[in-house]
């Protein structure tokens, strides 16, 4: 028994706070009926080209790029933070700054204990990755992130007719014929959208892991890390397996470029499903439902987060290891 | 008259393709099932390293989710890009 006793749990203020909230949900799914949404793989564009580059083209700003600035700004500012912290000499931590310095000694252990000596080289990719995605990914719970746009009006042939109430009152974003002569479709451009939605985010992220494991294995082996690849150790001594191993080490040069699909793919499938989840959930029950589908998108984004980079950690740790050092183990 | 039916057969096609995609999300489900199996009989025979286990099960997990979104990205490709 602790010498100050602890206060036992009670029900407190919060669940008359829930109940009210729900009730002005479902005044307020009245009077607005939710809207189907309209979705789109790529994302969407919110300006016209502002500047052209030479060989890449246009630049046009779009929503999926102004929540990774967003995530930027968050990031930096937890680096601040702490480095504030330290910069006036506190030994402990305190508050968020704490939370903080946890969460890199978490993941700063965890490299450790994978990587062996190696783990100062591998540490910042890895944990810049984790935290990244962490952050971008957690960006879908904030209320207002795909929610909030410009409501983008296309298609239209009688613009007179297309208006706020008729788009209501009908329920849809999609196109709807009003008195059988003009027709008017229209849909959300969100400001924000989450930037896991964006196949180039993911898929710049997964190339710089898979070729910054290539500079490390070279760094750490040298050039017998060439050497998984091109695999000529046993074939002059046996022909036949020196064949077979030739060819499985040509294998695993196109097993390099599956991993950026692999990496790529998994981060964004499973945010844009849980997109999709929420908007369609919000628009089908408007009222409490799609708290469950958040909830469910907290852990997801975790938990993606963490895959992405403990299997770059991994592959990491692989490379600076090498083939003949792991046989003999 | 011939755009419409090109359009409904376009259509149709789309969500005749992407519900025949969604199938292989039944792979996904088998592995992510066999992945809590292993944990689950691990953990009851040795459970003081049940925080272990756990954090490797979540791994496994994700692995095996991972074809599964393959999947799920193939009929999201069919339904709202061609």
């Amino acid at each position: 028994m602790s010498e100050t006793t602890t206060r036992s749990w009670r029900w407190g203020t919060n669940r008359w706070m829930v109940l009210l909230l729900v009730i002005l949900s479902a005044v307020f799914a009245g009077i607005f009926p939710p809207l189907r949404p309209h979705v789109q793989l790529p994302a969407e564009l919110l300006t016209d080209p502002l500047f052209t580059l030479p060989l890449i083209g246009d630049f046009q700003l779009s929503n999926t790029l102004v929540a990774l600035l967003l995530a930027d700004l968050i990031l930096i500012g937890m680096a601040l933070l702490v480095s504030r912290a330290v910069r006036r000499g506190e030994l402990t931590l305190g508050g968020l700054a704490a939370a903080v310095e946890g969460l890199v000694e978490g993941l700063y252990t965890l490299t450790e204990s994978t990587a062996g000596k190696w783990a100062k080289t591998i540490f910042p990719w890895m944990a810049t990755i984790v935290l990244l995605v962490l952050i971008v990914n957690w960006t879908e719970l904030i209320p207002g992130v795909d929610s909030i746009g410009l409501l983008d009006q296309h298609h239209i042939e009688n613009p007179e007719a297309c208006t706020f109430d008729t788009l209501f009152r009908l329920g849809s974003t999609e196109v709807v014929a009003v008195g059988g002569e003009s027709e008017c479709a229209a849909g959300v451009v969100p400001f924000v959208r989450v930037a896991s939605t964006d196949l180039n985010f993911t898929i710049g992220l997964a190339i710089i892991s898979v070729v910054v494991t290539q500079f490390i294995g070279l760094r750490a082996q040298g050039r017998a890390y060439l050497g998984k690849f091109f695999n000529t150790q046993t074939l002059f001594k046996t022909p036949m397996f020196g064949a077979i191993n030739f060819l499985v080490g040509l294998l695993e040069a196109i097993l390099e470029s599956v991993k950026v699909l692999s990496f790529s793919f998994r981060l964004f499938g499973n945010i844009f499903a849980g997109s999709i989840l929420l908007f369609v959930v919000g628009s089908l029950v408007p009222i409490f439902a799609q708290s469950a589908v958040l909830l469910f998108e907290f852990f997801v984004g975790l938990i993606q987060a963490i895959v992405f980079g403990m299997l770059t950690l991994i592959f990491m740790s692989l490379a600076t290891v090498g083939h003949a050092e792991a046989e003999a183990h | 008259m011939e755009g419409d039916i090109v359009e409904a057969a376009t259509i149709l096609g789309k969500l005749l393709g992407a519900g025949m995609a969604a199938i292989g999300v039944l792979g996904g489900g088998i592995g992510v099932g066999l992945s809590a199996l292993g944990a689950v009989q691990a953990m009851g025979r040795n459970p003081d390293v049940t925080g272990t286990i756990q954090t490797n099960m979540i791994l496994g997990f994700a692995f095996a989710e991972a074809t599964s979104i393959y999947a799920l990205v193939v009929a999201l490709l069919i339904l709202f890009v061609f």
